[in-house]
C-alpha cells in the first residue's frame, strides 16, 4: 500500500439475504466471562472455523457493556495480521453477537506450560509480531490499554495476534482526561500507577516491555500484590522515579516516593536476564523506561538491533506449539 | 592358561587370548599362530570342529562372550541395515525398521530359525546392494567433515589465543612507556600534575576503545574464515532467504508532509513567537502543564497525528491498488 497509515475502511458487513444468525452456526461453548459467553462455530457458506462472543445485555444499567461497543468500534478499523481480525457482527433480539477468527492458544498458556523450550528465536518472533500489531494500533491513534500474555493469541499457523479491545481507546482531545485504571496490575506503567490522565501510547510499550522480560523469565516479572504493591515491585525492580531521571513525575496526582530505590545497574539486570544478549537487555531497557517521554516507541522498537541480530527471528509455523499433554508412546524415539 | 597348549600367564606374562566369531573359543595367540598359519582349519577344542580362518580370530573386548557374540551379530546386521532416521519419511516408518533389525538379531542370538533368517539377510543384501553401499560413503563422508571441523576449530582457538596474548604484551609496553612519560613531563612541562593526568587519561581511553574494536575485528576476520571453510555450514538446511524487514514491508516512509520544528515547553511564550512552528494558544498552554508532561504527552505529538490525519489517503488510488497484483499489506 502507498499509504499504510490509512485506517482501513471499516469491515463491509456483508450483504447478506437472510438473517445474519443464519450465516454462522453456533456448535460448543468454550467459555464464559462476567460480558460474554464464547462459542465455538463455523461459517456457513465457507465451513471456516470462527468463534463467536455474545454479549450478555441486561446486567447492565445503560443496556449494553462499553467493552463490547469499544471491541466492535475499534476492531472494525483494523485490519492486520496481528490484530484479530472481526468477521462479522450481528444481533439477535436479545443479544449481541461478534463473530472473531477462531484463535485456539494464547502466550499464557505456552509460558506456563513448562515442557515448551523458548530459544531467543522464538521470543524474537512473538516480540516482533506483538511490536508489528501495536505499531498499527499506534498508526491508527488507538491504544490497546490492555496487553499482557493473555491477549496476545496464537493462531493455528503461529501468528500472534492482538485480541481483546475491550478497554481499547482512541487518543481523543487533550483536554479530556483518560481513565488511569486501565491495563491488567502486573503490566501497568508506572505513570497509570500515579494517577496520570493524559498518557500516550507508551503504557503500551511498556506492558510489552514487562512481557519480552515475562517470556525470557518464564514468570511474571513484576507481580504485584495490590495496586500500592505494584508500586513497590515495579520500583524494587527499575529504581524509584526522580525528578532527574523524569521530569515533572511529582507533578502527577497520585506520585509519592515512599521507598527510594536506585536504579538497577546493567550488571543486575545481566544477571537477572541470564539468557539475554546484550541488544536483548538494551531493547528491555529500552521498553521499561520509567519517563514515558523517554520510552521508545513501536518504530523505534521495530528497528532495533536486537531483531537484526542473530539469531533469526523463528518462522511463525515453526514456533513451539502448547505440548500435547499425553504423548503416544508409539512416538518417542526407540533408544537401541 | 590356554586350553591347547597349556602355556600359562605365569611363565609367559604377555601371551593374548584370541577368539574366533564362529564358535567363541578361546585360543593363546602364538597357538593362532601355530595351527591356522597354513589356511583355514578345524577348531582345536575337542568336539567343536568348526572351520576356522586366521584372519577372522580378535581380541575379545568383553568378558562376557554372549555379550561379545550378540555385539558382533549387531556389527553385522548393521552393516547390511545401515539407514538412518533421515532416510526414513516419518520416525513410525523408522522405528518400524529399528523393530526389524531388533527382531533378526534376537533371532540370530537366541538360535531361533537361524537358517532363513540368514537367508532373509543375505537376500536384503543382495536386493539392496548399491544402497548399502552409498550409505557407507555418505556416512565415512560426514565422519571425515567432522574430524575436519574439530581440527579447524582448534587451529581458531589457537590462533586466538596467540593474538590475545600478542595484545596483552603490547598494552603491558606500551603502559610502561606512559609511566615513563609521565614521569618525564612531571619533571620538565609546567602544566599541573592534574591537567597532566588528565590528558594521559583520556589518552588511554581512547587507545583502550581502538584497541578493543582491532580485537573485535581480527576475531570477527578469523571466525568468518573459519565458517567458510566450515564443512558443516553446506550442511545446514537451505534457510528461506527472504531478507528480513522489520515492519514486513508495511510502513509510511514517504508522509506526504514535512513536519516542523516544535518548541519545548520552555521555550514556548503566551505570544505568537513560534517563527516557522505552529502556534496554537490553547495547546501551547497545556504544553506547560506539567501534569500533561510528566505522563509523557507531548505537544508535537498534537500537531503530527493533525498533519498525519490531514493527509491521510491522499496519493492512496483504490483503482491502481486493485488492478495491481494483491496488496502487500503483509
Amino acid at each position: 500500500m502507498s499509504t499504510p497509515v490509512v485506517a482501513s475502511p471499516p469491515v463491509p458487513l456483508k450483504k447478506r439475504s437472510g438473517p445474519a444468525t443464519h450465516n454462522y452456526s453456533k456448535e460448543r461453548k468454550v467459555g464464559e466471562g462476567t460480558y460474554a459467553v464464547v462459542y465455538l462455530g463455523h461459517q456457513v457458506t465457507t465451513g471456516r472455523e470462527i468463534a463467536i462472543k455474545e454479549i450478555k445485555t441486561g446486567i447492565f444499567k445503560d443496556g449494553l457493556d462499553m467493552s463490547a461497543l469499544r471491541e466492535v468500534k475499534y476492531l472494525q478499523e483494523l485490519r492486520h495480521p496481528n490484530v484479530i481480525e472481526l468477521v462479522d457482527v450481528f444481533s439477535t433480539p436479545h443479544n449481541l453477537n461478534l463473530v472473531l477468527e477462531l484463535l485456539p492458544c494464547d502466550l499464557e498458556v505456552l509460558i506456563k506450560d513448562k515442557e515448551v523450550v523458548f530459544t531467543m528465536g522464538d521470543i524474537k518472533s512473538w516480540m516482533l509480531m506483538t511490536l508489528r500489531g501495536i505499531h498499527h494500533c499506534h498508526r491508527n491513534f488507538i491504544l490497546h490499554r490492555d496487553l499482557k500474555p493473555n491477549n496476545l493469541l496464537i493462531a493455528p499457523d503461529g501468528q500472534l495476534k492482538i485480541a481483546d479491545f475491550g478497554l481499547a481507546r482512541a487518543l481523543g482531545n487533550p483536554n479530556e482526561d483518560l481513565s488511569s485504571n486501565v491495563v491488567t496490575r502486573w503490566y501497568r506503567a508506572p505513570e497509570l500507577l500515579f494517577g496520570a490522565k493524559h498518557y500516550t501510547g507508551a503504557i503500551d510499550m511498556w506492558s510489552i516491555g514487562i512481557i519480552f522480560a515475562e517470556l525470557m523469565l518464564r514468570v511474571p516479572y513484576l507481580p504485584g500484590k495490590d495496586d500500592v504493591d505494584q508500586l513497590d515491585v515495579t520500583f524494587k525492580a527499575l529504581g524509584t522515579p526522580t525528578e532527574q531521571i523524569w521530569p515533572n513525575v511529582s507533578s502527577l496526582p497520585m506520585y509519592n516516593a515512599l521507598t527510594v530505590y536506585a536504579q538497577p545497574s546493567r550488571q543486575e539486570l545481566r544477571n537477572r536476564f541470564s539468557a539475554a544478549t546484550e541488544k536483548a537487555l538494551d531493547l528491555m531497557i529500552m521498553l521499561t523506561q520509567l519517563d514515558p517521554s523517554r520510552r521508545c516507541d513501536s518504530t523505534r522498537a521495530l528497528l532495533h538491533d536486537f531483531f537484526t541480530e542473530l539469531p533469526r527471528p523463528t518462522e511463525p509455523r515453526d514456533l513451539p506449539k502448547k505440548s500435547i499433554k499425553k504423548e503416544e508412546p508409539d512416538a518417542k524415539r526407540r533408544k537401541i | 592358561m590356554c586350553p591347547i597348549c597349556k602355556t600359562d600367564k605365569y611363565l609367559s606374562p604377555n601371551m593374548t587370548f584370541l577368539i574366533n566369531p564362529e564358535c567363541y573359543h578361546k585360543i593363546c595367540e602364538s597357538c593362532v599362530d601355530r595351527i591356522f598359519s597354513l589356511g583355514p582349519a578345524p577348531c582345536p577344542y575337542p568336539k567343536c570342529g568348526k572351520i576356522l580362518r586366521k584372519n577372522k580370530f580378535k581380541q575379545q573386548v568383553f568378558d562376557d562372550l554372549r555379550i561379545e557374540r550378540e555385539i558382533d551379530i549387531r556389527k553385522k546386521v548393521g552393516n547390511v541395515y545401515n539407514k538412518t532416521e533421515e532416510d526414513f519419511p516419518s520416525l513410525k516408518e523408522y522405528n518400524q525398521y529399528l523393530e526389524n533389525i531388533e527382531e533378526i538379531v534376537f533371532k540370530l542370538n537366541n538360535d531361533v530359525d537361524v537358517v532363513e533368517t540368514l537367508a532373509e539377510l543375505d537376500k536384503y543384501e543382495q536386493e539392496h546392494k548399491l544402497e548399502i553401499l552409498e550409505k557407507n560413503m555418505r556416512e565415512s563422508e560426514k565422519s571425515a567433515d567432522l574430524v575436519k571441523y574439530q581440527e579447524a576449530m582448534e587451529r581458531l582457538k589457537q590462533e586466538k589465543r596467540k593474538i590475545q596474548e600478542k595484545m596483552d604484551l603490547e598494552d603491558l609496553n606500551f603502559q610502561r612507556e606512559q609511566q615513563q612519560k609521565l614521569l618525564d613531563k612531571m619533571a620538565t612541562s609546567s602544566e599541573t600534575t592534574e591537567e597532566i593526568l588528565k590528558q594521559l587519561e583520556v589518552q588511554k581511553q581512547s587507545r583502550l576503545t581502538s584497541r578493543r574494536k582491532q580485537l573485535q575485528s581480527i576475531n570477527e576476520n578469523l571466525d568468518r574464515q573459519f565458517n567458510s571453510a566450515n564443512p558443516f555450514h553446506k550442511h545446514l538446511p537451505e534457510e528461506v532467504q527472504t531478507p528480513f524487514t522489520p515492519f514486513k514491508g508495511d510502513r509510511d516512509l514517504n508522509k506526504k508532509y514535512t513536519m516542523l520544528p516544535v518548541l519545548d515547553a520552555e521555550e514556548i511564550m503566551d505570544t505568537d513567537n513560534s517563527h516557522g512552528s505552529y502556534y496554537d494558544p490553547y495547546m501551547n498552554k497545556l504544553a506547560k502543564v506539567k501534569e500533561f508532561l510528566g505522563a509523557g504527552w507531548r505537544l508535537n505529538h498534537v500537531y503530527e497525528r493533525a498533519l498525519d490525519e490531514a493527509f491521510i489517503g491522499l496519493g492512496c488510488i483504490i483503482e491502481q491498488e486493485k488492478t495491481s497484483a494483491k496488496p502487500t499489506l503483509v
